[in-house]
């Protein structure tokens, strides 16, 4: 999170700050005059050094044949700045590509991020609609010929109801304990479960729920898409998780691992669930290494490889003919 | 003279003149800016005409024929400078601003609002902070990557132009549509065409530049969702209806992730009807529930999953 502008306590590259001139410049003349302590809030720079910069640097900036019409001419009264002879620099410059692309994608991220909040208010207008607005004037920099062009980036940060991170969310702000009744896809069961919810998490796509679980007497991490059924409960928490807490996501600290020897053909599966290690074997095959955080999840993947995959070693603990009793016990699904 | 200083002075030279100059016309045009030893000056123009084309001021090079020998000559256009003129309101830069503080996006996001006249109103900036505090304190999103190849891609979408890249090793010319981030990647939904369909590229699989390669041809279209997908409806086959049995524990996420409604049984179990055209995707889906799904129909795809379980028993 950057902090707030005006108060950026780093110092600016000199890129930076030329960036900034060239915005600010256009901006002073056509207001015709502005407070430093505005022009430092809005253009993010810092007071000291905007002072330092406007009446030493800007100030005398000139062409060929140095007249006085053609030196820029930079006036600080009562802290008011005026700027004078600046014809050069008096039409912003162009939004690049590239500056358009970034707020454009960070535009569309809050936009995915508002799904789910009260938007509407009394009338038409809805919150998001000035960053809807502001989108589609950033795709006409860019070259759109109507205001369609802002919908060229989506964002989506997981799939879940909105319905449900909207109540998830209340339920936090609120610090109310929900019920749920949650899919647990590694250990492939249904339960019901309280929770003390802390916050929600957006991580590779996905939404989860962080909080403390009462039946686990833990810390849990939910899977939002997995929540089949949420009550916002009107009693209190009972465990606050300290601000900002979150749990790691990623597989870095699972310690069962499982060697799956796959043919050429399956070999995009060792990028796509995240291979350890993996060595290439004399007929084209690779032998892959996976952190296993639960068997149903193992389970799966061996069936659906099918013979392009062979369970080759696993630590103890996971069951060496998990393929075969796992295809017996959906075989008997389809005999019933 | 101090960096900066030297940078403004020769941006409003090369705005000022309506004619390319050479790299000496202009150390004499920037008097006393530029080291008078020869190697030194080149060094530091260089470094300077990077440093500007790095923050999106650009610089044309022309050849000068006038001078013998022809020399390199430089300028900005002004219309290559100044964008098209749209002002953006007090309200819309505030929520530009909210939003460069709240998304977290790998390299930042907010260096082009200094162009468009700053974070907004007054005001703005405390109600900004306001909510940005409120916010996190509820939820976090992962910083977002961002791909050099975006902008060129985007740019591309929005102007209807084709463009040109190496994608794992191989060299494709596709129609861009859509930008879509999801399941922390983006994609790039368009035109493929090489291959003359529809299709979703991962855009940190693209290898070096992207060129633009001239007007769309193809008509713009909606292309597959990345966020809808549905892995067995993409095949070459004649789609065939197919009939999937799923628990009422698994139902709601099934019906979730198949993006239909199903048909709901008394004991809350639901029956999902898909078009298929690649049935193997179709055999991954339903194996993902274990045994708590099943194919009912047509018989010979439930014969085909019986088939591939009783090889693995």
């Amino acid at each position: 999170m950057t902090s707030a502008p005006g108060q950026n306590e780093t110092k600016l590259s000199v890129a930076e700050r030329m960036a900034r001139l060239l915005g600010i410049v256009p901006w002073v003349v056509k207001q015709g005059g502005a407070h430093l302590d505005d022009i430092a809030a809005r253009f993010d720079y810092p007071r000291d050094q905007l002072l330092e910069d406007l009446t030493k640097r800007l100030f005398f900036v000139g062409v060929h044949p140095f007249t006085p019409d053609t030196l820029i001419n930079v006036f600080i009264e009562d802290e008011i700045v005026d700027i004078e002879y600046a014809d050069w620099f008096s039409q912003p410059m162009r939004l690049s590509s590239e500056a358009a692309t970034r707020l454009l994608a960070a535009g569309r991220t809050v936009l995915d991020m508002s799904e789910g909040r009260v938007q509407h208010r009394p009338g038409d207008d809805t919150e998001a609609a000035p960053l809807v607005r502001a989108l589609a004037k950033l795709s006409l920099s860019l070259g759109a010929e109507g205001s369609d062009g802002a919908g060229t980036i989506d964002v989506c940060l997981g799939h879940a109801p909105a319905a449900t991170l909207g109540e998830l969310r209340q339920a936090i702000a609120g610090r109310r304990r929900i019920e749920i009744e949650y899919y647990s896809f590694g250990r492939d069961a249904m339960t019901s479960r309280a929770v003390d919810p802390a916050r929600l998490l957006s991580h590779d796509g996905v939404w989860y729920l962080f909080g403390w679980c009462h039946r686990a007497r833990a810390e849990r991490v939910f899977r939002v898409d997995r929540i089949r059924s949420l009550a916002v409960t009107g009693e209190p928490m009972e465990v606050e998780l300290p601000a900002g807490a979150e749990p790691s996501l990623d597989l870095g600290d699972v310690d069962r691992t499982a060697t799956i020897r796959l043919a050429s053909d399956a070999a995009w599966a060792a990028d796509y669930h995240e291979a350890r290690q993996r060595s290439e074997q004399r007929d084209g095959a690779i032998d892959a290494v996976f952190a296993v955080a639960s068997e149903a999840w193992l389970a799966r993947v061996l069936v659906q490889l099918g013979p392009q995959a062979e369970l080759v070693a696993c630590d103890a603990g996971i069951d060496p003919d998990l393929r075969s009793a796992t295809a017996a016990r959906m075989l008997a699904r389809y005999r019933r | 003279m101090d960096k900066l200083e030297r940078l403004l002075n020769l941006t409003a030279a090369l705005l000022n003149t309506p004619r390319p100059l050479s790299a000496s016309e202009l150390r004499a045009r920037m008097a006393g800016a530029y080291s008078e030893d020869l190697t030194a000056f080149r060094r530091m123009f260089e470094r300077d005409k990077a440093d500007l084309r790095a923050i999106g001021v650009p610089i044309e090079v022309t050849t000068l024929h006038r001078l013998d020998p022809p020399v390199d000559g430089y300028r900005i256009p002004a219309s290559a400078y100044a964008g098209r003129d749209v002002r953006f309101d007090p309200d819309e830069l505030a929520a530009l601003h909210l939003a460069t503080n709240l998304v977290r996006l790998e390299g930042g996001a907010g260096a082009g609002l200094a162009r468009l006249g700053g974070a907004g109103g007054e005001g703005a900036i405390e109600s900004a902070e306001q909510v940005v505090e409120a916010v996190t304190a509820v939820e976090a999103v992962d910083e977002l990557p961002f791909h050099e190849a975006l902008s060129k891609l985007v740019e591309a979408a929005i102007g209807r132009r084709a463009v040109r890249f190496t994608y794992r090793g191989a060299e494709r010319q596709a129609e861009p549509w859509c930008l879509s981030f999801h399941r922390g990647h983006w994609y790039l939904v368009g035109w493929d065409c090489g291959q003359s369909t529809e299709r979703i590229f991962r855009v940190d699989r693209i290898d070096g530049p992207v060129a633009m390669v001239g007007p769309a041809v193809h008509p713009a279209g909606e292309g597959p969702d990345p966020r809808t997908i549905k892995p067995w409806e993409f095949g070459a086959g004649e789609p065939v209806e197919v009939r999937v049995l799923v628990d009422a524990d698994q139902a709601s996420w099934a019906c979730h992730r198949a993006g239909v409604d199903g048909e709901r049984r008394p004991d809350g179990s639901v029956v999902l009807t898909l078009e298929v055209r690649d049935t193997a995707a179709l055999r991954t889906f339903v194996l993902d529930f274990l045994d708590h799904a099943e194919v009912l129909e047509p018989e010979w795809l439930r014969n085909e999953v019986i088939g591939w379980l009783e090889a693995l028993v």
